[in-house]
């Protein structure tokens, strides 16, 4: 696939992930009755993320996304390869200094107890609290509450500020979550399934927000979707995943074609262009036409 | 644009004072949003603490002998004449270190049972999920079964029930963290085994025992308080007191485990060290009164319930009004239990649950009141 490398030769900045020969499984002795190694989740990947770019992560399940999503923020340690954020290696980082630099929103968020939307972006701010017995309690301070106000304002939930999480929809949920990322005040933003179930004018809501995010604080974003065609629409490049490996990795009209996606998939799709910004789109064919791919042999 | 605090500007004390690098909109907003935070602490501890000492005067009052207020006062006072001194003893020696012992075993079953919640993330936990509890009961139950009962001045069956339930924690930790992790479903599911073990051995040992001993074992679990000794009261009340500086110094960061574990680690959160933290906390300070009061069911689980429809879940306020109101309701609740029969008593713990129950009942079904939040 391209790779434009040759645009960004000379006053490249440092990527903002460089990652080399990642390979992870995980270590768990219940994984395998048998006793056995598990499988290798991550194998062998090589790709870099560029700053201030958005790259969509996709592929099938079980493919390893998240994986990659929780080995990019250390919250798993890879067996072998090296993740370097900015330059400084991933490994020597403390939990601190990455929390400060990269923001991830996972899928799995439990929303039982009632904290307050305010209560809850300002958990954002932990790994800037203040310490000592003065402040046991942990509060935060006014610079805080300002950074939270900042990121409320910017993915618009200023006005749930003093609402229930508990009582809102999916929708505001997920721009609540987005605004506690955002009072990280990070670098990166990582994203695992922003809009998964969502109706669609909350995912545009979503997507316009990320859109105006990465464009005014210039942030580099990572997102894992299973939506190909919104990772078309809004990524500037496309990273596909299978068994733990990079297939292809480029901007969404070399990478959203149909014998890739076929590959990788097992199954036969349509790819037309957008009508509104001709960047690839992606059908399902008809029921008749949904021959048996996955025995003909071309995986 | 967001800025960075610098460390230096911490004062909360002059909001008008301070000049942060952030457009006014924004600062005015968030200073007002601040001091509202700050004042309805304050303003919620307060009435937290008015009330805890309206319960103890309360609770000092009623007993198996009624005081008036007058009586009371002269006594609290030692401004006495005659007939006072009665009154002067049911408050010094008898009342006020069992009222004490119900604001503390009420307190750490509170604090404990809301730390708990936030650690699994599941609203139904209580200290006794941990297994510590039958740990300690089967202790008791084979100190009594030996004879044990009264040695130590009359320490031996608390001693023993310490015991039982230090010899539980060891083993779900040891269960739990086999993997050097400490993964909660674990912890939850060596509770249920160890307390499923513990209960099963318990009644092999009272099947046993002879009936006196047996009143004793069947009693304690049902919960009691009784005026407890000095050592007994100030040993609680240091575990207490360690206690909650350890869990509320932690409150932010079970604010961000409660709803959920990878994002708090991505945010900074040390979750090893806080969940070891606060198991072991709850561990030992469970152990401690379930060794001078037996199985009080109830506070643990549905204060900070409570407390949560009406404050909200920020641990900051849940941790201490739950601590509170657990103490306030155990007090109240030990009260009435030793007054409705006097001078027979019924174990507190049936008071707890027939209070608690209904009034929990009728919260959960109008839930959209949360007068603090």
């Amino acid at each position: 696939m391209s790779q434009h490398a040759s645009v960004t030769a000379v006053s490249s900045p440092l990527p903002a992930f460089e990652v080399r020969q990642l390979s992870f499984r995980y270590d768990s002795v219940r994984s395998r009755p048998s006793g056995g190694r598990s499988a290798w989740v991550i194998n062998g990947m090589d790709f870099s993320v560029r700053q201030g770019e958005i790259i969509g992560v996709i592929g099938p399940n079980g493919s390893g996304k998240s994986s990659l999503l929780k080995l990019l923020t250390k919250l798993v340690r890879p067996q072998e390869g090296t993740i370097c954020l900015f330059g400084a290696e991933l490994a020597a980082l403390s939990r601190e200094s990455i929390s400060r630099q990269v923001a991830y929103m996972p899928q799995d968020l439990s929303f039982d107890f009632p904290f307050s939307v305010l209560d809850l972006v300002l958990m954002g701010r932990f790994s800037y609290r203040g310490g000592g017995l003065w402040n046991l309690l942990g509060w935060e301070r006014r610079e805080d509450l300002a950074v939270a106000e900042e990121a409320m304002a910017q993915t618009d939930v200023t006005h749930l500020a003093s609402r229930m999480i508990d009582t809102l929809s999916a929708g505001e949920r997920q721009r609540v979550l987005l605004a506690r990322a955002l009072a990280q005040v990070p670098r990166v933003l990582m994203l695992d399934e922003p809009t998964a179930h969502l109706d669609l004018n909350h995912q545009l809501d979503v997507c316009r927000i990320l859109h105006r995010v990465h464009a005014q604080l210039r942030m580099t974003v990572l997102l894992v979707s299973h939506d190909v065609n919104l990772a078309s629409q809004y990524c500037d490049r496309i990273l596909v995943m299978k068994q733990g490996a990079v297939v292809c990795i480029g901007p969404p009209r070399d990478v959203i074609q149909p014998q890739i996606l076929t590959e990788v998939y097992g199954c036969q799709v349509l790819v037309d262009a957008h009508p509104d910004t001709g960047l690839p789109r992606v059908s399902l064919p008809a029921q008749d036409r949904h021959q048996t791919v996955a025995a003909s042999g071309m995986l | 644009m967001i800025v960075h605090p610098s460390p230096s500007q911490t004062s909360v004390s002059d909001p008008t004072m301070m000049a942060p690098p952030v457009p006014l909109r924004s600062c005015e907003g968030a200073a007002s949003w601040q001091a509202l935070r700050a004042r309805r602490w304050y303003a919620v501890m307060g009435l937290m603490m008015l009330l805890t000492c309206g319960a103890i005067v309360f609770c000092l009052q009623f007993g198996a002998h009624a005081l008036t207020l007058a009586e009371l006062w002269s006594a609290l006072t030692f401004s006495t004449a005659g007939r006072e001194d009665v009154a002067r003893v049911i408050i010094w020696d008898i009342r006020f270190p069992r009222i004490l012992m119900g604001l503390f075993v009420g307190a750490s079953l509170a604090i404990t049972g809301a730390a708990l919640q936030a650690l699994v993330r599941n609203p139904l936990a209580d200290p006794y999920v941990l297994g510590i509890s039958s740990g300690a009961a089967l202790g008791a139950t084979i100190g009594l079964a030996l004879g044990l009962g009264s040695i130590v001045g009359g320490l031996g069956l608390p001693l023993c029930a310490f015991i039982g339930g230090g010899l539980s924690i060891v083993l779900v930790y040891g269960i739990a963290a086999s993997q050097g992790q400490l993964p909660m479903h674990q912890l939850l599911l060596a509770g249920v085994i160890v307390n499923a073990v513990c209960s099963a051995l318990m009644m092999f040992v009272t099947s046993i025992l002879n009936p006196a001993s047996l009143y004793r074992v069947v009693l304690w679990l049902m919960g009691t308080l009784s005026a407890p000794s000095i050592p007994a009261l100030i040993g609680i009340g240091s575990c207490l007191l360690i206690a909650v500086v350890l869990l509320i110094k932690e409150s932010q960061a079970l604010n961000l485990l409660a709803v959920g574990e990878d994002a708090a680690r991505s945010i900074g959160v040390d979750s090893d060290r806080v969940q070891r933290t606060v198991f072991l906390v709850s561990a030992v300070l469970t152990g401690a009164i379930v060794s001078v009061s037996g199985m009080i069911g109830f506070v643990g689980m549905v204060v900070p319930h409570l407390v949560r429809i009406l404050c909200g879940a920020d641990h900051r306020l849940l941790l201490p009004v739950s601590a509170l109101g657990g103490g306030i309701l155990l007090m109240v609740a030990d009260t009435v239990a030793r007054t409705v029969v006097a001078p027979a008593e019924i174990p507190v713990g049936v008071i707890t649950a027939l209070i608690g129950g209904p009034f929990f009942i009728y919260l959960l079904m109008t839930r959209k009141y949360r007068f603090f939040a």
